[in-house]
């Protein structure tokens, strides 16, 4: 029997789970960053008075390390504001923070792209602003966002694999769990650095081929 | 809730441990400057690869790229810290060891050298044929004309995006912790042990990050921002 | 020719800050008549057209739409009332615009493009938009790209998408902005026909060209601009064959050699 059916094939169940939670924790902070990166972004642009703290946030959420903000998150936010209580919830908190802030940016890019003529077209159609916003700006800034968007998700599962650090039980944590049950590292590792690798090159390939879609079917260049 | 907000905001255990935190630091600053040249390093060669006319050369530099960009840097430290030295060890029938340091500064020079690649390739991909013919025209030879002609407009070319690099690879270097090399994050888990209050550490090192990245990200951007409009006004 | 003519614009003008761009120009456009405005890039063609729909808002003066001013009614004690811009969208519904960019929608099919306004603006259900997108599709002879995405399209025929789209509104007028500028030589005439049998329809127009062969023969009068003022106009014959004034005839024997 090899190491790699005693150590790697035979565990695949509780590999398998990890890899859920994995995707599970990616899925919420992805849809998190989504949400708060386009209210970021919105508010940054639109709304006068909270602009200096909508700013302030994204910088903070762009330039503190992924590791920092898990760690912040997780020990200080509890006795701070008495949330989040479990760990998964710290996880993609987190992420998602982390990642609003990058994507926060990514649409303010894309909305400003948008050319003023499109805008126009609207208005020499009789369409009020908020129309214009609604039909036309945001629908074509999140076509262009699109694949920064699926680059993101690839950002999202790299950082993922931190959430074990905080016994989150995701891939990694499963991983380092058969570790040390028998000291034996070299094929869980590179069978779990294998999966990751090939998880995000996956995505990363969907947001390439996204990308070209576009180019070829709405002539648009992503930002 | 007040309470643990001014807690957060008290920088006084903080100030209280400051030597060892900045050490701490310092080991940051160490394991960036030490992954960044293996990056920088790598990455230039990975490109050269990746233009080559032959192609084996070509997939093989296709190869590294696609698999260090890909790669998460945490499980990238963790496998070359304890998997490499067993498959070097096999390879030449001795037991070694890395230290945490070498650990880290491999994987996350790897790991980068991948994004340092792909950058470089652009880079050199956008200089038009012509410069080179005039090179050749001149009777440069290839290597001249790599170090003369293509690289000086390479650099100037790909620093923006080369900043925003180094950026993500200094942030990456928090994660060196864990496997206990002894940076600021690393000092901040031991100090929050003894003393157990994580609120004021946590806050201290989230704030000490940002402040250093911001800055010195702002600065090394306006800078490199300011060195390309002179060259190209 | 009626009493009240379409568009009538009184002394309009417009500075973007120090830099007049228009120095009072007053015409009427009747309806179903034709204008061609020509004169060298930066005269204020472009902007006197911006200014009409309101996309630029004028710094002084006046355009009337049926007689309804634009900018807003004076009322009995002489104070001019600054209209809202739910009543100037009203207005614009009734001045089809055709930029010299197309500005078609990206994300929106052909046949989407055309139908926004109808559905949004108009509150047309959906099976009647569709059937008058049909219509202006046919009208500028692309019935049968309806589903295409503008980016599958040439330029010729993104530009006619655009003319259906304005036209969609059902228009008192429309209002051309080079609208063959960015074109390739080869695919100016596909857009040229259109706007030649819209013309013929006795469609009310306003058209911004460099086209003179256009300007002569298609419209009813031409208005040479020059400064941001309008400095020759009259009936194609006239202006092509006999214009008064020196800079209009340099202009003209430049571009008709």
């Amino acid at each position: 029997m090899s190491n790699w059916e005693r150590l790697v094939w035979n565990q695949r169940g509780l590999l398998l789970q990890g890899l859920a939670v994995t995707v599970e924790i990616c899925a919420i902070a992805f849809a998190m960053a989504i949400v708060g990166g386009l209210v970021l972004c919105l508010v940054r642009l639109h709304v006068r008075p909270l602009r200096p703290a909508a700013i302030a946030l994204i910088e903070f959420f762009r330039a503190t390390p992924i590791f920092v903000q898990l760690m912040w998150v997780n020990y200080v936010w509890p006795e701070l504001f008495g949330w989040p209580n479990s760990f998964f919830t710290s996880g993609w908190v987190a992420l998602g923070l982390q990642s609003s802030g990058y994507l926060a940016e990514t649409f303010r890019a894309g909305i400003e792209a948008v050319p003023k003529g499109h805008r126009e077209a609207g208005y020499s159609v009789g369409m009020s602003p908020f129309q214009v916003y609604r039909r036309i700006v945001l629908p074509e800034t999140l076509l262009t966002v699109a694949p920064s968007i699926v680059n993101q998700f690839t950002v999202i599962v790299k950082s993922s694999t931190l959430v074990s650090v905080i016994t989150v039980p995701d891939l990694m944590l499963q991983a380092m769990k058969l570790v040390n049950i028998w000291y034996e590292p070299i094929e869980v590792l590179t069978a779990t650095a294998a999966i990751y690798i090939g998880v995000v090159f996956l995505v990363s390939t969907a947001g390439k081929a996204l990308a070209d879609f576009q180019r070829r079917r709405f002539g648009l260049n992503a930002t | 809730m007040s309470e643990a907000l001014i807690d957060a905001l008290n920088p006084a255990l903080f100030w209280e441990y400051r030597l060892v935190l900045l050490r701490g630091l310092a080991f940051n600053a160490y394991v960036f400057f030490a992954a960044a040249t293996v990056a920088l390093v790598v990455g230039l060669a990975a490109a050269l690869l990746r233009v080559n006319r032959a192609w084996p050369f070509r997939m093989l530099g296709t190869l590294h790229v696609e698999v260090f960009r890909n790669a998460p840097d945490y499980i990238m430290v963790i496998w070359v810290h304890f998997v490499l030295p067993l498959l070097l060890g096999k390879l030449i029938g001795q037991r070694i060891e890395f230290s945490p340091f070498v650990s880290a500064v491999i994987a996350l020079g790897f790991v980068y050298s991948g994004y340092f690649a792909e950058t470089f390739r652009a880079g050199i991909q956008s200089i038009p044929q012509g410069h080179l013919d005039a090179g050749r025209a001149c009777g440069m030879g290839e290597t001249a004309i790599l170090w003369r002609i293509v690289l000086p407009q390479v650099v100037r070319r790909m620093l923006p995006e080369a900043v925003n690099q180094f950026v993500s690879l200094f942030k990456a270097t928090t994660i060196v912790s864990l496997i206990a090399v002894p940076d600021l994050m690393y000092q901040v888990s031991m100090v929050t042990q003894q003393e157990m209050r994580p609120l004021p550490l946590y806050t201290g090192a989230a704030v000490t990050y940002f402040v250093v990245i911001y800055v010195v990200a702002g600065s090394v951007r306006g800078l490199s921002e300011r060195w390309r409009n002179k060259i190209y006004a | 020719m009626d009493a009240v003519p379409a568009i009538r614009v009184v002394d309009l003008r417009k500075s973007f800050g120090a830099l007049e761009v228009l120095r009072g120009v007053s015409f009427d456009v009747h309806r179903g008549s034709v204008v061609s405005m020509i004169g060298a890039s930066g005269s204020g063609k472009s902007t006197l057209l911006r200014c009409i729909n309101r996309l630029e808002r004028p710094s002084a003066g006046e355009v009337f739409i049926d007689g309804e001013p634009m900018g807003g009614p004076v009322t009995a004690s002489g104070e001019r009332k600054e209209r809202p811009l739910k009543d100037i969208n009203r207005m614009r519904r009734d001045l089809g615009m055709v930029f010299q960019q197309f500005n078609l929608w990206p994300h929106m099919t052909v046949i989407g493009n055309v139908i926004e306004a109808p559905l949004r603006v108009r509150r047309m259900s959906r099976k009647d938009a569709i059937q008058l997108a049909e219509e202006c599709l046919a009208r500028v002879h692309l019935s049968e790209k309806g589903k295409e995405y503008p980016a599958r399209l040439s330029g010729g025929q993104m530009q006619r998408v655009a003319i259906a789209r304005a036209l969609a509104m059902q228009p008192k007028a429309m209002l051309f902005d080079e609208p063959t500028s960015s074109l390739d030589p080869e695919l100016t005439d596909e857009v040229l026909t259109v706007m030649r049998e819209l013309a013929a329809d006795g469609t009310t127009m306003i058209v911004v060209t460099h086209e003179m062969a256009f300007a002569r023969d298609a419209s009813d009068r031409v208005l040479f601009l020059h400064n941001g003022q309008i400095e020759e106009e009259g009936p194609p014959d006239q202006v092509f064959g006999q214009p008064r004034s020196e800079r209009c005839r340099q202009f003209l024997s430049k571009k008709l050699q």
